[in-house]
């Protein structure tokens, strides 16, 4: 090999080194971010869970259990998108005034079923589990216990591309709430020629009913 | 045998109502020009889709006139422990086939806590009625011959609404009977009063079952547009997950009254003190 080459390949391999440390840094640096995230998600969950417990073995009755659980889901769940989600194919074919409706009667038919669901419960306790993340997010595992049933398994998913986590699924015992949703409403959808108005209508029953 | 006695009463009727089922009705595939609809009809996978339409309004007739007001009146009169003791005892009779499906799916660890939950709880637990092996570190888990076949690679296959059985699919249909086929307390007995044991516990069964859900399936009947779509989605999601915690399983072998001193004994400790 000749000088001049070797001078040549000088600067090459001293770009590798400085390419590859670059590499290695920005490698630490997405872990490290990793970490964060998901220190940043157990701790968002943590408090959250402190949140729920508070309010759903509260001595309020349903209605103030109600008011206290909305504040909660409009601070850490991204309702409007898991409505998008829900609504899958079709929220492309919704027009922007059937999308806002859309959007609006999700969020009262989600409070309502919420609100059912926990009205009657008292004496809850949650417990986190671990944090992992997976394609779509971020997953805190927790395990509920309500007296006198058996410890029962929830995954919360959680965005953090806004900055701040955001709750986007829960799933229960491996079954998606949202997943179940939209396969819920694509299957009225089908039956009902595709018509968007025809879920509005639904879900307004379902809101005032 | 009256086991056998029974499948050859089942089975019949079993074909018969599938037999059926493809005659009367298959679903319309969408358009292939509608790419979206295409690939939600194939993740739906439930080609039969009117004919399990049918079977689900009969049972849920069913269920709404005779199984859910028996399950209600169930809870009503016998007070909690009593129902949890009367679960405990049902499911021990179903530790043994428990236990060989565990063996199937090379999952000794479970297969060992099968066998110690049905020793411990058949004799300390009083014939079942308490779950003392919990406590000494031997947890229930799932385990039936649909995962059996689902962890050896078998497909799940189309959705299929079994009478009575509710949401199934061909592999957990087959799982179904080879349940039954492996399941020791389907051979014992001899005489009528076994046989009629056999369905008393099979029917009781039925109604704890049916009793511990009551709230959670009202709640997704009454607050789903389309309950059989929903009922379709849950199962099949629980079942993966039920599948997938199987096959992820990694249990230590130790139970949790084994002394922590001799937990790490077999390590190699003398392994640390030469390298230095």
């Amino acid at each position: 090999m000749s000088a001049d080459r070797l001078t040549n390949f000088r600067p090459t391999r001293r770009h590798l080194m400085g390419l590859s440390t670059a590499v290695a840094l920005a490698i630490c640096s997405r872990a490290a971010r990793a970490d964060s995230d998901t220190d940043r998600a157990t701790a968002f969950m943590t408090q959250m869970v402190a949140e729920l417990i508070a309010v759903v073995n509260g001595s309020s009755d349903t209605s103030g259990k109600a008011v206290a659980l909305q504040k909660i889901i409009d601070k850490d769940v991204d309702v409007n998108g898991i409505a998008r989600f829900c609504l899958g194919r079709f929220w492309r074919q919704a027009s922007p005034d059937e999308q806002k409706q859309y959007i609006e009667l999700f969020h009262k038919v989600l409070l309502k079923n919420i609100t059912g669901k926990v009205g009657d419960y008292s004496g809850v306790d949650i417990s986190i589990q671990k944090t992992f993340t997976r394609d779509d997010g971020i997953v805190v595992s927790t395990s509920v216990l309500r007296p006198n049933n058996a410890p029962a398994k929830v995954d919360w998913l959680m965005t953090v591309e806004s900055g701040h986590p955001l709750v986007i699924d829960v799933i229960a015992e491996g079954t998606s709430l949202r997943l179940t949703q939209r396969n819920d409403y694509s299957a009225f959808l089908t039956r009902n020629n595709n018509s968007v108005t025809a879920l509005l209508d639904a879900l307004k029953q379902q809101a005032n009913g | 045998m009256s086991g056998f006695n029974r499948l050859s009463r089942i089975v019949p009727a079993l074909v018969l109502l599938l037999g059926m089922g493809t005659l009367s009705g298959c679903a319309t595939p969408p358009p292939a020009d509608d790419p979206d609809a295409v690939a939600e009809y194939r993740e739906t996978n439930d080609p039969i889709e009117p004919t399990n339409r049918l079977i689900y309004a009969a049972n849920d007739r069913f269920d709404k006139a005779i199984f859910r007001p028996l399950a209600v009146g169930y809870r009503a009169v016998l007070p909690q422990t009593v129902r949890d003791h009367t679960h405990n005892f049902l499911g021990n009779f179903g530790m043994p086939v428990q236990m060989i499906n565990d063996i199937l799916q090379t999952k000794p660890r479970h297969a060992g806590d099968s066998m110690m939950r049905f020793v411990t709880n058949t004799t300390l637990g009083v014939g079942g009625i308490f779950d003392v092996a919990t406590d000494f570190g031997w947890p229930d888990h799932d385990a039936d011959s649909g995962m059996t076949l689902a962890l050896w690679g078998v497909p799940t296959g189309p959705y299929l609404y079994l009478p009575l059985f509710g949401p199934s699919s061909p592999r957990e249909g087959v799982g179904l009977g080879m349940d039954y086929m492996l399941d020791p307390f389907s051979w014992i007995g001899v005489d009528n009063t076994d046989r009629n044991l056999g369905y008393a516990k099979m029917g009781l069964s039925a109604i704890d079952e049916r009793a511990r859900v009551i709230d959670d399936l009202d709640k997704v009947t009454g607050q789903a547009l389309d309950p059989y779509a929903t009922i379709r989605s849950l199962y099949r999601q629980h079942r993966q997950s039920q599948i997938d915690d199987a096959r992820d399983d990694s249990k230590p072998t130790i139970p949790a009254w084994f002394p922590a001193a001799m937990r790490h004994s077999s390590k190699p400790t003398t392994a640390s003190a030469t390298l230095q």
